[in-house]
């Protein structure tokens, strides 16, 4: 199996530094990354994947079972770490790719050194005492929201099949983050992610980790990323001035901050 | 132009453009037929138009500076804003076409359209996002009911693949407990068989056995119930039973065939649907001493059985006068009888083979001679190899060859041959 | 493949009923239903022609007896007429050449 072909592996920046993965979340693709990999391309060999179902990853590949649990996006990252011979690589999770992370840190703890989990959450579902955000229904809303623009995309699409002569790379966006989510494919993503409980696993965590929050996050409030900080001993806990889900991509400069002072000190 | 109107058209017209002119641009910005809203970078709502607010059931004063954007969907639409709408936006700096849904203050929902533009400062860095909303309304109720047409139309296409897989398992279960499971050893006696089944859907009527009889003998038989399907498999099985009962209380070729005959007469004669069968029943006797193996059997209406020599002859075992079996209340059947020597073989067959087509339509079948000639060649070999080579000739007839097909081959090698192939 | 047709005609002996194109698996029961359809009176005599059936499977053979015994039900003779050789090799090998009435052709098969 060629697993670069399965998850479009890329490999960039300093062949002789230490190896980061970044590791996108549900719902988009390697290219989120884009305001990270300058950051880090002179001093380290950065590896960025899509898991399957996602971007440009090969969707022949795609096994609904294996995709049902966090454990088989997480085989695919020990494997992506085995193809390329990866040791001690540091690995950049956001959302539910941090708990991938953290699967495949247990998994393969020869491959992954070090954990940057970005806007983590465990548990999405409120359990009991512990807040997660959101209800079983809130995520059944989700899926319908998934399933109306299955066909809403047809307005998307539009563009990129006459082309758009004067911004070509408009197309091409458009192409790598709509064209690849299948739906049904997205679905499975999307139940496996927000179904999951990967509270226990925490506890597991081995290596240094530095937790990212933000002060204002819709999906992983602050106090889950307390909540992540708590169950892994010896994290460290960074909270960043950014609203939204994605502070790699609404204020990476704090976030690239955050993520290179981190992996300094690991050296 | 068709058709000129001669009149003066200004007095009227002059009215409405005037009413236009009178149309400011904030004024179509606050009754725009969809809603406007620009928002800070971090979503926090900056400006709204009152189309957006008479929606949302919202005062101005209450979202302004208060509320982000995402503070207007349902929590599922959040999730999606979140994990999807916003970083494509991040990353192409528009996005068009999202169908999310807006809260309503006293909690209703209205599925909007939505689409955003990042405005840039003079030096390139992002400022705000533009968002314009339409109502879908009417559009998503047409969309949901695609969705569960193509919901329902999936589910029973996925209901009736599996049902159909489900009775092929349960069909490839019934043809195989039609069939034995392995033929037993026979001392001084090489055994080989092969099944042709022509349609998955269709269970076959053809049936082939053996069995031991005693210490010495072992009983043997093919045959073809007239019909396909469960029908005839029942009587497929019923057949099957029946002779190896009736060999174990009188091992008489044409006793086995009479019992046969008495139970499928009075079983199915009184139904109006008749249902019989044509049979090949046998009992060999190998006799270590000699190396030879008698062998007795009765036909009721079957095609007749081959024999193969091992000098390389092949001739029929004619069986004439035997009846279908199940037809009459008592049926005559013929009986014929052979000696098997080193390297003869007997070969039974079903009319799947005789009666392929060999040519367009049903004009040219395969017929009784073409298959001596074919077996005459493969004289001396031992079961194994006749069946493969007759194997072979089965899958050359390709589409020819549409009904099931059933092979048995009984031999007595000849000292110091190797079979080439195990069936 | 030719589809079955058949008609049905009243001789002086009784009803013969013409069977044209190839009879199995996927028609018999029609023939079937055709004939027990028709009315007999004791003493009368079915016949089928058979000359123009280019085909007939076992389930054709089937139909054939039930079509026999159809007539023995109401006391009625049965015969078939002009089957075309292929059959006939069949039906011996079955060993109905013993217990059916053949004819070279209906008119043969419809005399007094």
């Amino acid at each position: 199996m060629d697993v670069a072909r399965r998850n479009n592996v890329t490999v960039t920046g300093n062949p002789q530094g230490p190896a980061v993965l970044l590791a996108h979340g549900f719902g988009c693709d390697q290219n989120m990354w884009r305001s990270t990999v300058p950051a880090l391309v002179e001093d380290y060999r950065v590896v960025l994947f899509d898991y399957v179902g996602s971007g440009r990853s090969d969707p022949s590949a795609f096994v609904p079972d294996r995709y049902a649990s966090l454990e088989g996006y997480a085989r695919d990252v020990v494997e992506v770490c085995e193809a390329l011979d990866l040791r001690d690589a540091a690995f950049v999770g956001h959302s539910v790719s941090a708990m991938i992370g953290v699967l495949a840190a247990d998994m393969a703890p020869e491959r992954i050194g070090a954990l940057v989990m970005v806007a983590p959450s465990p548990r999405y579902i409120d359990d009991e005492d512990y807040r997660g955000g959101f209800s079983a229904q809130d995520i059944d809303e989700l899926l319908d929201a998934l399933e109306s623009n299955y066909l809403g995309w047809s307005a998307v699409m539009a563009p990129v099949i006459m082309g758009n002569a004067d911004r070509p790379e408009l197309g091409e966006e458009l192409k790598n983050s709509f064209c690849a989510t299948d739906p049904d494919m997205a679905r499975v993503f999307a139940r496996t992610t927000f179904l999951s409980d990967s509270r226990d696993d925490l506890k597991r965590v081995r290596v240094p980790t530095l937790v990212l929050d933000c002060t204002n996050d819709a999906i992983a409030p602050r106090e889950v990323g307390a909540f992540v900080h708590r169950s892994i001993p010896g994290s460290t806990l960074v909270t960043l001035d950014a609203t939204g889900h994605c502070p790699h991509m609404s204020a990476p400069e704090a976030t690239n901050e955050a993520i290179t002072r981190f992996l300094a000190g690991l050296r | 132009m068709m058709c000129r109107e001669e009149h003066d058209p200004r007095g009227a017209d002059q009215a409405v453009f005037a009413a236009l002119l009178e149309d400011s641009a904030e004024e179509l910005y606050e009754s725009a037929p969809c809603g406007y809203l620009s928002t800070l970078m971090d979503g926090t709502i900056a400006k709204i138009n009152a189309t957006l607010l008479g929606w949302l059931g919202r005062e101005r004063a209450a979202v302004v500076g208060r509320m982000r954007f995402s503070d207007l969907l349902t929590v599922g639409g959040r999730l999606y804003h979140e994990t999807h709408f916003a970083p494509l936006l991040r990353m192409q700096g528009e996005i068009s076409g999202i169908a999310l849904e807006i809260r309503q203050a006293d909690g209703g929902r209205v599925p909007v359209l939505v689409s955003s533009v990042v405005k840039h400062g003079s030096t390139g860095e992002p400022l705000l996002i533009r968002t314009t909303v339409f109502d879908a309304r009417d559009r998503r109720a047409y969309e949901e009911e695609l969705l569960r047409g193509r919901k329902v139309a999936e589910e029973a296409r996925r209901q009736a693949e599996a049902d159909r897989a489900r009775l092929q398992d349960a069909l490839a279960v019934l043809q195989q407990a039609l069939l034995p499971d392995a033929l037993p050893p026979i001392p001084g006696v090489e055994t080989a068989s092969y099944y042709h089944t022509a349609s998955p859907d269709r269970l076959g009527g053809d049936f082939y056995d053996v069995f031991p009889i005693d210490g010495k003998r072992f009983g043997f038989f093919l045959g073809d119930v007239c019909g396909k399907g469960p029908r005839a498999a029942a009587v497929t099985s019923l057949t099957r039973y029946t002779l190896r009962a009736a060999a174990l209380h009188d091992p008489d070729p044409v006793s086995a065939l009479t019992t046969l005959n008495k139970v499928l007469h009075e079983r199915y004669a009184g139904e109006g649907d008749p249902r019989f069968c044509t049979v090949v029943f046998g009992v060999l006797e190998p006799d270590a001493a000699t190396g030879q193996t008698a062998v007795h059997l009765a036909s009721g209406g079957h095609p007749p059985a081959l024999v193969l020599r091992a000098d390389g002859t092949a001739g029929f075992l004619p069986t004439p006068g035997g009846l279908l079996v199940g037809i009459l209340p008592a049926a005559p059947f013929a009986t014929a009888t052979t000696v098997l020597t080193a390297g003869d073989t007997l070969l039974l067959y079903t009319d799947g083979l005789t009666e392929a087509r060999t040519g367009e339509g049903r004009a040219r079948l395969y017929g009784d001679e073409a298959l001596l000639s074919f077996v005459t060649d493969h004289a001396g070999e031992r079961p194994p190899d006749v069946i493969h080579a007759l194997t072979e000739l089965l899958r050359g007839f390709g589409d020819g060859l549409d009904d099931d097909t059933a092979l048995l081959a009984l031999g007595v090698p000849a000292p110091g041959t190797e079979t080439k192939h195990t069936i | 493949m030719s589809p079955l047709q058949i008609t049905l005609r009243d001789a002086v002996t009784g009803p013969v009923l013409n069977v044209t194109g190839e009879l199995d698996y996927t028609n018999a029961a029609e023939l079937l239903d055709r004939i027990t359809a028709v009315a007999l009176q004791p003493g009368r005599r079915l016949v089928l022609d058979l000359g123009g059936m280019r085909f007939c499977d076992s389930s054709g053979i089937s139909a054939l007896i039930a079509a026999r015994n159809h007539a023995l039900a109401a006391q009625a003779d049965f015969a078939l007429a002009a089957v075309p050789d292929h059959t006939l090799r069949v039906l011996r090998i079955v060993g109905l050449d013993q217990i059916l009435t053949f004819h070279p052709d209906s008119d043969t098969a419809t005399r007094p």
